[in-house]
């Protein structure tokens, strides 16, 4: 039985620095707003490590889950508003529409994309993002390039007050249990054999299938857990914040740069680096948008450029290797 | 009237067709080369079309005068990327080189915004039409699809004629073996990737014929998505298939949207570019090899 624990230490650090940042929000005035973009950054991170970091494999059309998981969220309420006694019960149903839309798209990308290796699967996801975007706006779907606005809705079933504290708070709690959520499921995925199966195929895809690992499979799982978390964090850091959805919005190509960002700085495949990623990210997009507002990516490109040349393990990365058979090493993963 | 209208669409559409086609031979000569794939590939192509439009709205420059600027730029440029990222990932796991490419490209487009903002801009160069009968072509984009057909002959004609062309050749069929045979492969991936970049910020200048106010820093990006499609089309390590790729590519986009324009109710633009990612999944799914590759 204590074995089992000791597995599970790693979450200490991150479940304490997520508890810090929560308390940090609350307790000091104006910090909320600062607090709320870390969150996002750091969930965001922690939902695309588990495709980027654990199989090597890089989605650059990673944003499209969040956009459609936007979309079920927009869609629940906007559809359903004229349902009576739903109350916030349709929270729910959108957090359940965004995981099924983003897990349906990810299994049909994933369908085609995960049957080619390395360079080739990340061309075919280039096009991933754009081509759900002007396939919503060509084929006018969901209103098409018109988008959905649905804060009226939402006023209407929550009342206002509801509606807007839960889009200065709740929505950002929600992102704070996702961000949790997918920190857990990433180390059950490191501590069992989906994950001992991936650091194979990151390593030697070929080896990996010769020794009987069904390489196909464990990257599909990856993928899916990975794109319905971005479905989640979609749902509620944009709809939820924000309630409306256009298309050129939520399939925007900057946030796929974020994502990358986030999980190189920190250490790709590590539990912390997104978390430590995230912060660093967005600390400095907060203070840099004060002096030079829109400039982040000038001063961050150079600094990946950097990191991927000299130290591809990105900071967590560094550490773990520094603290390896020591006392803190156990809990740095 | 609508076989007319085809008809004149599909000929534009080979016109463009020849620029997309050289538009895309630096992205597969560097993955022949060096297989490394260039994910900042557009970002390369906008630096073109900035040089472009600041030689002529600046210093009133023929932009046909702004091929050979673009083109020394351009092999500045890979020189400089190749020495200080690529030389140092050629043996790190395509994870890095798919990263490093694809962060240079968000690079130059912030260093593009911030000396020129990001509005769209565009220039005026008006050297006559010609009427066709089924289309009026101006004379800007014949002078673009001449140029591109051009250069595509000088390069076949440096590759086949010269000593460094066919070094390139022997490191794209077999890198050991031609290192056995005394070429200096080192130098030939530096100078791959140099001619690479240098024949994509070119074919920057010759799109911008194409697109009157479309010149902004973040342009690339749908460039990215077309020459990965037209590369694929071509087999992803072939020049002339790229090439090749292009006048096929240039045919569907503009065939699709004059056929998209008569179904009510749809946007034919968005859906020409939906079209152009089924496109490269299929053949990605079917032949990755490319649709015009050899055996």
């Amino acid at each position: 039985m204590k074995n089992q624990a000791v597995k599970y230490y790693p979450m200490l650090p991150v479940l304490a620095a997520y508890a810090v940042l929560f308390l940090i929000g609350r307790n000091m005035s104006g910090m909320w707003q600062l607090v709320a973009m870390l969150l996002f950054y750091c969930a965001l991170g922690q939902a695309f490590n588990i495709f980027l970091g654990m199989t090597g494999y890089v989605d650059f059309g990673y944003v499209a889950f969040m956009g459609v998981g936007t979309y079920g969220m927009a869609l629940a309420i906007s559809r359903l508003a004229h349902i009576e006694g739903l109350g916030a019960g349709i929270i729910v149903i959108g957090f359940v529409l965004a995981v099924l839309m983003s897990t349906l798209l990810s299994i049909a990308v994933g369908a085609v994309a995960l049957r080619l290796r390395g360079a080739y699967f990340a061309i075919a996801t280039i096009g991933v993002n754009e081509g759900f975007r002007f396939l919503i706006e060509g084929a006018r779907i969901w209103n098409g390039s018109e988008g959905i606005i649905f804060t009226a809705q939402l006023n209407q079933i929550l009342g206002r007050e509801a509606a807007s504290a839960l889009a200065i708070f709740w929505a950002d709690v929600f992102v704070l249990t996702i961000a949790v959520a997918a920190a857990l499921v990433t180390l059950i995925y490191m501590r069992s054999k989906i994950g001992y199966a991936l650091t194979a195929l990151r390593e030697d895809e070929d080896a990996a299938k010769v020794m009987g690992i069904n390489v196909t499979k464990f990257k599909i799982i990856a993928f899916i857990t990975s794109a319905s978390f971005a479905g989640l964090v979609g749902a509620s850091s944009w709809a939820l914040k924000t309630p409306y959805v256009f298309p050129p919005e939520v399939f925007e190509i900057h946030y796929t740069i974020e994502a990358i960002i986030i999980v190189l700085l920190g250490g790709a495949g590590t539990l912390l680096g997104p978390l430590v990623g995230g912060l660093i990210y967005g600390i400095s997009k907060y203070y840099l948008s004060i002096f030079i507002p829109g400039f982040q990516l000038l001063i961050f490109a150079p600094i990946i450029i950097v990191i991927i040349v000299v130290f591809p393990e990105g900071v967590v990365g560094m550490l773990k290797a520094k603290t390896r058979n020591t006392a803190a090493g156990r809990f740095i993963v | 009237m609508v076989f007319e209208q085809l008809a004149g669409n599909l000929f534009q559409g080979l016109v463009l067709g020849a620029v997309y086609g050289m538009a895309t031979m630096g992205l597969s000569l560097i993955f022949g080369v060096l297989k490394v794939v260039n994910v900042g590939h557009g970002a390369f192509v906008m630096v073109g079309a900035f040089i472009t439009f600041w030689l002529f709205s600046a210093l009133g420059v023929n932009p046909i005068f702004a091929i050979p600027v673009a083109f020394v730029i351009g092999l500045g440029l890979g020189l400089f990327f190749y020495y200080t990222v690529i030389q140092r990932l050629i043996k790190a796991p395509e994870l890095a080189t798919l990263l490093a490419t694809f962060s240079i490209g968000v690079l130059l487009q912030e260093v593009i915004k911030l000396i020129f903002g990001s509005e769209f801009r565009g220039y005026n160069w008006t050297v006559g039409k010609i009427d066709l009968g089924l289309t009026v072509l101006p004379v800007s984009k014949l002078l673009a699809c001449l140029g591109s057909v051009g250069i595509a002959v000088l390069l076949y004609i440096w590759f086949n004629r010269t000593r460094a062309g066919s070094a390139m050749r022997s490191v794209v069929e077999d890198s050991e073996g031609a290192r056995v045979c005394g070429v200096n492969v080192g130098a030939a991936y530096a100078w791959s990737f140099a001619l690479g970049i240098g024949l994509t910020v070119t074919s920057g200048v010759l799109l911008t014929m194409f697109i009157p106010v479309g010149i902004n820093p973040y342009m690339g990006g749908g460039y990215t998505l077309k020459a990965f499609v037209i590369a694929v089309l071509g087999g992803l390590s072939s020049p002339y298939g790229a090439f090749f790729g292009g006048l096929v590519f240039g045919l569907i986009e503009n065939g699709s949207y004059t056929l998209f324009a008569l179904l009510p109710g749809v946007e034919p633009f968005a859906l020409t570019r939906f079209l152009s990612f089924v496109i490269l999944l299929i053949i990605l799914l079917i032949r990755p090899t490319g649709l015009l590759a050899r055996k």
